[in-house]
C-alpha cells in the first residue's frame, strides 16, 4: 500500500523530469563535452609529436669530423619518427668551414625563411664535438619533441665519433648504438601493474568532477522540487494522500533514478564517442602516431575502468545522492522562497564545495592521511573514493567499509531530514531559526 | 458500519505559542452537510489538518468513517480541497489528475475515463479546446480551480472535506459548487465544510458547530441550534427614521441586550426576563411608526456574534464573501 504509493510519487518525479528538454540537452551535451576534453590531450599529443619533417634540415658541419654526417644518419634511422618516405628530402648536410659558417648560416636561414624546402638547420662545431653546446634555428625551433629527437642524434653522434677515436670498429659502433629505447608509463598499485598512469588520473579527475556536478545538479532538483510543492501548496492535497515521507523518499527516489539514468547515457555515449572518435583524431594527426599503438591507448584513456569500478562508482553516486539530496529537501521544506533556499541550502553546499576543493590534493596524493580520511568520511567519500580507485589501488573491503559508512550517514540524513520535512512542509512565514528547526526535529 | 462519518474524541493541539484545538469532540452523521463555522484562527483548519492525518493530534482519537484515520486506507475515501490551493504548475492538466487519482489508489485506465468525464461536466474539454492536454498555468485562476475541485472528487469519495471553499469563487463557480455540493447530498456522500460567511452556512447545512479560539462552542443540526437560541429577537422595522425616544427605548437595558441597527431595519435580542409586549408598548408610547414587529429566530449570524462575541473575531470576521 505504502509502497505503491511511494513508487506512484517517484514515477511522477522520474517523468515529469525526462520529459523535460533539459533533460534531453543535459544528456547529449555533457558526453559531447567529456569525449572533447578526453580527446583532445590526445590530438594535441600526437600533434606535437616529432614527426618525420625533423629530417627536413639542413645540417652545417664545422666540426671537420664528419659529425654532420653522423647526425644524419642518426636522425633518419631514428624509429620513433616512422620509416623514412621517400618524398622527404632528408637532413642534407652541408661540409664548411668555420671561415664560412656565417655565410653559409645566412644562406640557410633564407631557405628557411622562403618555406620550400627545409624547416630549419643545425649548426655543428668543434665545440659540438668537444660536448659542449650545438645550435639549431628552425621554424619548429619550439617544439620540444622535435628538439629531443635532434639533440638526442647529435649525442649519439658524438658518443660515436668519440668511441671511434678510442679504436672502436665502426661496425662495432653501428651495432652497439642501434637502439631504440621508448619510456612508456605504467601504473603499479596493490593489485599489480595497471595501465598508463597520466590517462588514469585524466579518468580519476573526470569521474570526480561527474559526482560533484551530478550531485550538486541533481540535489539541487530536488531542492527546487520540493520548494515547488510548497510555494504552490499542492504538498497539502498530496499530503493528505501520503504520508510526507513517503513524499519525500519518492521525490528522492525518482530524482535518484533519472540521476542514474544520466550517469549511465553519459558513460554510455561518452564511451560510444570516444571509442568512435579516437581513431579519426590519431589518424589525422599522421603516421607517427600508429607507431605508438592506436587502439590500446585509447582503452587507456578510460584509465582501466573494470566493471567492478563503474559498479562501484554508481553505488557512490547513489550514496552521495541521497545524503544530499534528502539534506537538499530539507532545506527546501524550510523555506519560501528560491532566494531563502539558497541560503538554507548553504551548510549543505559548504559540505559539498569542501570536499571538492580536497580534490585536488587527493589527485595529487591518493595515498595520503587526508585522502585516507575523506574516503571514509560519509559526507566526502561518495566523492573522494571513486576517484582513490581510479587513481590508486584500494582495497575492495576498503570500497566496501566506506561505502557502509556512507549508507550509515545516509540513513542518519534521512532520519533528520525527514523530520525537518514533515513539519517545515506546512509552515508558512518566516524561516525558523536553530532553535526552532531542534524543536521540529524533537516533534515525533 | 458506523453512522458517524467522524467522530472526533478530546482532541488537543498545541503549539510552542498558543493552543489551537482544546479538548475538541465533534460528531458528523454520515450523509449530513456539516458546516465548521469560526472565525479566522478558530483551530478551523487544524482541525482537518488532523482528520486527513496532515498533522497529529497531541492527544484524543480521530475516527474516520468508523475506523482510526491512521488506519491504511481509510484516507483514500476522502476528498480535500485545501484552504490554499495549488497544483503543480509546469504539468499537465491530465496528468496531475491522474497522478492524485492513483495516490488515492484508482487504477490508470479507470482514473483516465473519470477526468474525460469529470473535465467534460466542467466545460474544461469542449469540441473548441481541450483543456486537460494544456499545462495548469496556462489555465485562467477559475479553470484551476475547477481542476482543483476535480481532484477532489475524481475518486468518488465517500467524505469530502472542503476547507473555505467559497474564498475566491466568482459567483458562477460559487454556484458550481453549491450544485455540487447538492449532487454529493443526494448521493448520500458526507460533506463538510469550513467558512467563516455564515449565509453560506445557513443556506447549506444540515448540522454545524462553531469552534472560537479552539474550542466548541455550540454544535447540533440547525433547527436544534435555532431553537436552542429561542425566540427572544425581534425584527422591528420603522416607518421613518428612529425618533430620539425611540432610541432610548431600544437602549433601555432592562428591556433590551442588544440591538443591530441599521436606519430603519433592527435585529432587537431582548433582556432577560423582559416582555416583548412591554417593549412594543414603550415603542409606540415614544412615538415611533412602526411597519413591523416580528418575534423571529435568530440568524445563524446573531448566533455567531451572540455566542462568540467579538472578541473570539481575531480578524476579518464578517460576514463579506
Amino acid at each position: 500500500m505504502a509502497d505503491s504509493k511511494l513508487l506512484i510519487v517517484a514515477k511522477r518525479e522520474f517523468t515529469e523530469r525526462v520529459r523535460s528538454r533539459w533533460f534531453l540537452v543535459m544528456t547529449f551535451i555533457v558526453p559531447v563535452l567529456l569525449s572533447a576534453a578526453m580527446l583532445f590531450p590526445a590530438w594535441l599529443a600526437t600533434r606535437s609529436k616529432p614527426t618525420a619533417e625533423v629530417r627536413n634540415i639542413a645540417i652545417l658541419d664545422a666540426s671537420g669530423a664528419e659529425l654532420g654526417a653522423r647526425v644524419a644518419a642518426n636522425l633518419a634511422a631514428d624509429s620513433t619518427l616512422g620509416p623514412a618516405t621517400s618524398g622527404s628530402i632528408g637532413p642534407a648536410v652541408r661540409l664548411v668551414s668555420p671561415g664560412q659558417l656565417a655565410a653559409a648560416e645566412d644562406a640557410a636561414t633564407h631557405e628557411v625563411m622562403a618555406g620550400k624546402s627545409i624547416e630549419g638547420y643545425l649548426v655543428l662545431t668543434d665545440s659540438a664535438l668537444s660536448g659542449a653546446s650545438a645550435r639549431y634555428a628552425g621554424r619548429n625551433a619550439s617544439s620540444f619533441s622535435t628538439m629531443d629527437r635532434i639533440e638526442a642524434a647529435v649525442k649519439q653522434s658524438v658518443m660515436m665519433v668519440r668511441l671511434e677515436k678510442q679504436g672502436v670498429t665502426p661496425g662495432t659502433i653501428d651495432s652497439l648504438s642501434h637502439l631504440s629505447v621508448h619510456l612508456s608509463t605504467e601504473r603499479i598499485s596493490e593489485r599489480g601493474k595497471g595501465v598508463a598512469g597520466t590517462t588514469g588520473l585524466l579518468a580519476g579527475i573526470g569521474v570526480g568532477i561527474m559526482l560533484f556536478f551530478s550531485i550538486i545538479f541533481h540535489g539541487q532538483n530536488v531542492l527546487r522540487g520540493v520548494l515547488e510543492e510548497k510555494t504552490t501548496r499542492v504538498a497539502e492535497v498530496v499530503i493528505s494522500s501520503v504520508k510526507p515521507e513517503t513524499l519525500l523518499g519518492g521525490k528522492v527516489l525518482g530524482v535518484g533514478a533519472v540521476g542514474l539514468l544520466q550517469q549511465i547515457a553519459w558513460m554510455g555515449i561518452t564511451f560510444w564517442l570516444v571509442a568512435s572518435l579516437a581513431p579519426l583524431v590519431v589518424k589525422s594527426a599522421g603516421a607517427a602516431a600508429r607507431g605508438a599503438g592506436g587502439a590500446p591507448a585509447i582503452s587507456s584513456m578510460f584509465g582501466g575502468f573494470t566493471i567492478g569500478m563503474l559498479a562501484a562508482t554508481l553505488a557512490f553516486f547513489l550514496l552521495g545522492f541521497v545524503f544530499y539530496a534528502t539534506l537538499y529537501a530539507a532545506a527546501g521544506s524550510m523555506v519560501n522562497s528560491e532566494q531563502e533556499a539558497q541560503q538554507a541550502a548553504m551548510p549543505v553546499m559548504f559540505l559539498l564545495m569542501a570536499t571538492w576543493l580536497m580534490v585536488q590534493g587527493v589527485i595529487g596524493n591518493p595515498n595520503s592521511g587526508l585522502a585516507v580520511v575523506l574516503s571514509w568520511l560519509p559526507f566526502s567519500s561518495p566523492i573522494i573514493m571513486p576517484i582513490r580507485m581510479g587513481l590508486t589501488g584500494v582495497a575492495p573491503a576498503a570500497v566496501a567499509g566506506s561505502m557502509v559508512v556512507a549508507a550509515v550517514g545516509c540513513v542518519g540524513a534521512v532520519w533528520l531530514s525527514a523530520r525537518i520535512y514533515r513539519v517545515g512542509m506546512l509552515m508558512y512565514g518566516k524561516k525558523p531559526n536553530f532553535r526552532e528547526l531542534a524543536r521540529w526535529i524533537r516533534y515525533a | 458500519m458506523s453512522n458517524l462519518a467522524i467522530d472526533i474524541r478530546n482532541v488537543v493541539k498545541r503549539y510552542e505559542e498558543h493552543v489551537a484545538v482544546r479538548d475538541l469532540s465533534l460528531q458528523v452523521p454520515r450523509g449530513a452537510v456539516y458546516g465548521l463555522l469560526g472565525p479566522n484562527g478558530a483551530g478551523k483548519t487544524t482541525t482537518i489538518r488532523m482528520i486527513l492525518d496532515v498533522i497529529a493530534p497531541d492527544s484524543g482519537t480521530i475516527t474516520v468513517l468508523g475506523r482510526p484515520n491512521r488506519t491504511a486506507g481509510v484516507l483514500d475515501q476522502v476528498g480535500y480541497l485545501p484552504e490554499e490551493r495549488g497544483l503543480y504548475k509546469k504539468m499537465q492538466v491530465r496528468r496531475v489528475l491522474l497522478f492524485l487519482a492513483e495516490l488515492k489508489g484508482i487504477s490508470a485506465r479507470d482514473a483516465s475515463l473519470r477526468i474525460d468525464e469529470w473535465l467534460e461536466r466542467f466545460s474544461l474539454c469542449t469540441p473548441e479546446r481541450d483543456w486537460g492536454d494544456a499545462r495548469v498555468d496556462e489555465l485562467s485562476r477559475g479553470m484551476q480551480q475547477k481542476v482543483q475541485f476535480i481532484a477532489t472528487l475524481l475518486h468518488d469519495p465517500e467524505l469530502v472535506i472542503l476547507d473555505e471553499p467559497f474564498s475566491g469563487l466568482d459567483p458562477i463557480n460559487a454556484q458550481a459548487l453549491k450544485d455540487a455540493v447538492v449532487e454529493l447530498k443526494r448521493r448520500g456522500r458526507t460533506v463538510i465544510f469550513s467558512t467563516h460567511v455564515m449565509d453560506n452556512a445557513e443556506k447549506m447545512c444540515d448540522s454545524v458547530c462553531i469552534i472560537a479560539r479552539g474550542e466548541k462552542v455550540l454544535d447540533g443540526s440547525l433547527a436544534e441550534v435555532r431553537q436552542a437560541h429561542g425566540t427572544r429577537n425581534i425584527a422591528l422595522t420603522l416607518g421613518d427614521a428612529a425618533q430620539n425616544g425611540v432610541g432610548d427605548v431600544l437602549r433601555d437595558p432592562t428591556l433590551v441586550q442588544k440591538v443591530d441597527e441599521s436606519t430603519r431595519f433592527f435585529e432587537v435580542e431582548l433582556a432577560a426576563n423582559a416582555d416583548p409586549q412591554r417593549l412594543l408598548r414603550r415603542l409606540v408610547d415614544a412615538g415611533a411608526c412602526i411597519e413591523r414587529f416580528e418575534l423571529v429566530q435568530p440568524s445563524l449570524h446573531q448566533i455567531f456574534l451572540q455566542r462568540v462575541g467579538m472578541t473570539g473575531v481575531e480578524t476579518g470576521m464578517s460576514g463579506h464573501g
